[in-house]
């Protein structure tokens, strides 16, 4: 096997696993603001219960989404040296520019939102949750123009070979993004919806003796899930005609694409030039899944005296429909991605300049090593919060008063 | 211009080796303890602080490939095995230390503090061969690029990585005697104390084996900062454990801190005007300057960054000034 395809192979799997975590940060992040504030405004404890709860299930959630987060940001210097040498002028920008502005401050409040419980001031502490959702939201954002970027340079100049950034604004006004960055959005709040949605219809389903809490979390769910849907199409939708407008390749051919294909060819040479068919077979099935999901709507009347819970159908669907966004959202991004093959900057440096010159077996090795360790812990978090959903709002770890027995415990002997 | 991004990324980086460094120490000292609510009351002396100590090192690779990009590629490829290591080390810790509570049983908490501990060693060996690398210098060839990973594996790195374990257990050990409630704080002291000498001893053994590397010696530019390296290190691990003496933890906490600071200082000092030393064509050597991104790129990111440093550091000092003190009953539990 060649460096090039183990480099792509290892960049696809740490981004996967990645989206499939940063997707449920950014929802339920969304959700749990409007949670808490409802807390501090009301005073009903019921909020502060659902806090910690969903607050629980984030935070566990949140640990791959860093990890994953750390070995992108390493990859593109390891793997992909050719990156930073040819377009790292004006790529590195908006990447700097997250860890800075978003990042850093993101993890800064969270460390101090979960340890602020009993000993922060509740005003303050809500401060910092908004300031972890605000700082997420600025986090996607900074990583969807540096994704544009990718998917259509704009904004720069080539000098000896380099690309140099002449017009800043322009990666802000990228085709490329906007769209695309509200259908991301949309849906990470479909999937913060339909997993509160599932877990609540998992404990009405069980009867578990917390019904008024799950109800609350249900309807809270069932009705982000629903708006967010619409959004998702909406936007979904609506990025066809810029997008196909400046990446003619990534949907099919047509006259444009053979245009450019011929442009290309003159420019760097015969080459394969369109994209592998995997993409666009992706994005079938995503649209499909779209366009079901549009189905909660239907639920929505059912909220009307809770028939959504007494006919009990509705909530098997909603627990077993929880795999689809996931499946969703992950071949939106493979249709985006391998949509602008074979280039890493679209028309402008093809992946196979961008690879790092270092030797198959190390990079094998690294492959191999980091898919190991990001699936094992990728498992692992993911039966944690399985675990802890399924567990119940009784006392979860997160907001305890200090000094509770349940951290005293000590092992039983027989265990 | 270039001087002043070289400094923020090492300003960066250098924060991170200090409080990352007591995140790693705290988990090399989770090996020596069999007390489960001991363990754990390491790790919750930790507690507030961890997520915001990694961030560090995030902005500083961020301002890496932000402020230059060439250095981005050819250093962390360059040294493809040693940010492995060290990769894989800050994901084993950062995982370990966030959900080793959330399994209610014992058996399976013993489990992930193993993890932590295997984490915290690589992420220090990594950190400390790939500040040796620099050091030694690099087959950096006219193309551009680092030839070979053989180049990073010498006794010099080796100890130096060694060495980096040695130091990050001592500052891990001192921040538990500033930061543990009165009761356990003594014994922390003590485990620092023990600590010194094996940190002197491995400090001393990188040293030596640095004066006798033909490529160390010709790849350092200005040799006064290369020894003042160790007499430095040595100096601050002396101080630390006479503080510790005089029942001074936060006297000892400042000395191991800038212990971890200093070789990210000095290194950098010691290779300018290079950033990356070939040891195969002088020529190719990769200059700072060179190094950096263009003009442009330089301006954007200063007019972003200037406004909200203060930002950064200040809810940075929120966080130490909220949980400062030590940990007591009262203190929050969750890791």
């Amino acid at each position: 096997m060649d460096t090039l395809l183990l480099a792509r192979l290892q960049f696809a799997t740490t981004t996967s696993i990645h989206f499939l975590f940063v997707v449920v940060t950014l929802g339920l992040v969304t959700l749990l603001v409007g949670i808490q504030t409802a807390w501090v405004v009301t005073g009903n404890p019921k909020y502060e219960r659902l806090t910690r709860f969903w607050g629980q299930l984030y935070v566990i959630n949140y640990v791959l989404g860093i990890a994953t987060g750390i070995v992108m940001e390493f990859q593109f210097g390891l793997n992909w040296s050719g990156l930073s040498r040819y377009v790292g002028n004006v790529f590195g920008a908006p990447l700097a520019i997250e860890t800075l502005v978003a990042f850093f401050l993101e993890s800064t409040f969270l460390g101090m939102w979960i340890f602020g419980w009993h000993r922060l001031r509740r005003g303050v502490h809500l401060a910092l949750l908004w300031g972890v959702a605000l700082t997420a939201y600025a986090s996607a954002f900074w990583i969807m123009v540096a994704n544009s970027w990718l998917q259509n340079p704009v904004g720069y100049e080539v000098r000896d070979g380099i690309a140099h950034l002449t017009d800043f604004p322009a990666l802000l006004t990228n085709p490329s993004l906007g769209m695309a960055f509200g259908h991301v959005v949309s849906a990470a709040l479909l999937v913060g919806g339909m997993l509160m949605a599932a877990v609540s219809a998992y404990h009405l389903i069980r009867r578990t003796p917390d019904f008024a809490l799950f109800r609350a979390s249900l309807r809270i769910g069932l009705v982000t899930a629903a708006l967010a849907i619409t959004l998702v199409q909406g936007f979904g939708f609506a990025q066809f005609g810029p997008v196909g407008a400046v990446q003619p390749t990534k949907f099919g051919s047509g006259a444009d694409a053979d245009a450019l294909i011929a442009e290309w060819t003159a420019r760097f040479g015969p080459g394969d030039y369109t994209p592998p068919v995997l993409a666009n077979v992706g994005l079938g099935f995503m649209i499909l899944i779209g366009l079901g999901l549009g189905a909660l709507w239907l639920l929505l009347p059912l909220l009307w005296r809770d028939w959504v819970i007494r006919l009990r159908f509705p909530l098997w669907l909603l627990l077993l429909g929880l795999p689809l966004p996931f499946v969703a959202v992950i071949l939106g991004w493979i249709a985006r991605e391998v949509g602008r093959q074979p280039w890493v900057a679209y028309g402008l440096l093809p992946v196979d300049q961008a690879v790092s010159p270092v030797a198959a077996p190390v990079m094998l090795a690294s492959l191999i090593g980091f898919s190991l360790l990001l699936g094992t812990l990728a498992v692992t978090n993911w039966t944690l919060i399985a675990r802890h959903a399924a567990r119940g709002a009784d006392d979860p770890a997160l907001g305890r008063p200090p000094g509770h027995p349940a951290d005293l415990r000590p092992e039983p002997a027989f265990a | 211009m270039e001087l002043a991004w070289y400094a923020l990324l090492g300003l960066f980086f250098a924060t991170y080796l200090v409080l990352g460094g007591y995140d790693y120490g705290v988990g090399l000292a989770l090996a020596g303890d069999a007390d489960p609510r001991r363990r754990r009351t390491a790790l919750n002396a930790v507690g507030p602080f961890f997520l915001g100590n990694e961030v560090w090192l995030v902005a500083a690779v961020g301002i890496l490939f932000g402020a230059f990009p060439l250095l981005e590629g050819e250093l962390l490829a360059g040294f493809y095995p040693a940010v492995l290591g060290a990769l894989a080390g800050v994901i084993l810790v950062t995982a370990g230390v966030q959900l080793r509570s959330r399994p209610a049983r014992e058996r399976i908490r013993a489990r992930w503090d193993r993890v932590v501990v295997v984490g915290s060693a690589l992420a220090a060996l990594g950190w400390g061969a790939l500040l040796a690398g620099l050091l030694q210098g690099v087959p950096l060839h006219a193309d551009g690029h680092v030839a070979g990973l053989g180049h990073l594996f010498t006794p010099f790195a080796a100890a130096a990585a060694l060495a980096t374990v040695a130091l990050v257990a001592v500052h891990g050990a001192a921040f538990l005697a500033l930061r543990l409630p009165a009761a356990d704080a003594a014994g922390a002291a003590r485990l620092t104390r023990r600590l010194v000498p094996v940190a002197l001893a491995a400090v001393g053994a990188a040293t030596v084996l640095g004066l006798l590397s033909d490529r160390v010696r010709a790849a350092v530019q200005r040799p006064a900062l290369g020894v003042l390296l160790p007499v430095a290190l040595v100096a601050a691990l002396l101080v630390a454990r006479a503080a510790l003496h005089r029942r001074r933890p936060g006297l000892a906490f400042a000395a191991t801190s800038v212990a971890l600071a200093l070789p990210v200082a000095l290194v950098g000092a010691a290779l300018w005007p290079f950033v990356l030393v070939s040891t195969v064509d002088p020529g190719a050597s990769l200059t700072v300057a060179d190094a950096a991104a263009s003009e442009p790129t330089l301006r954007l990111l200063g007019w972003l960054v200037l406004p909200l440093a203060p930002a950064l550091l200040g809810f940075q000092l929120m966080c130490w000034w909220v949980f400062r003190g030590r940990i007591d009953g009262r203190a929050p539990v969750y890791w």
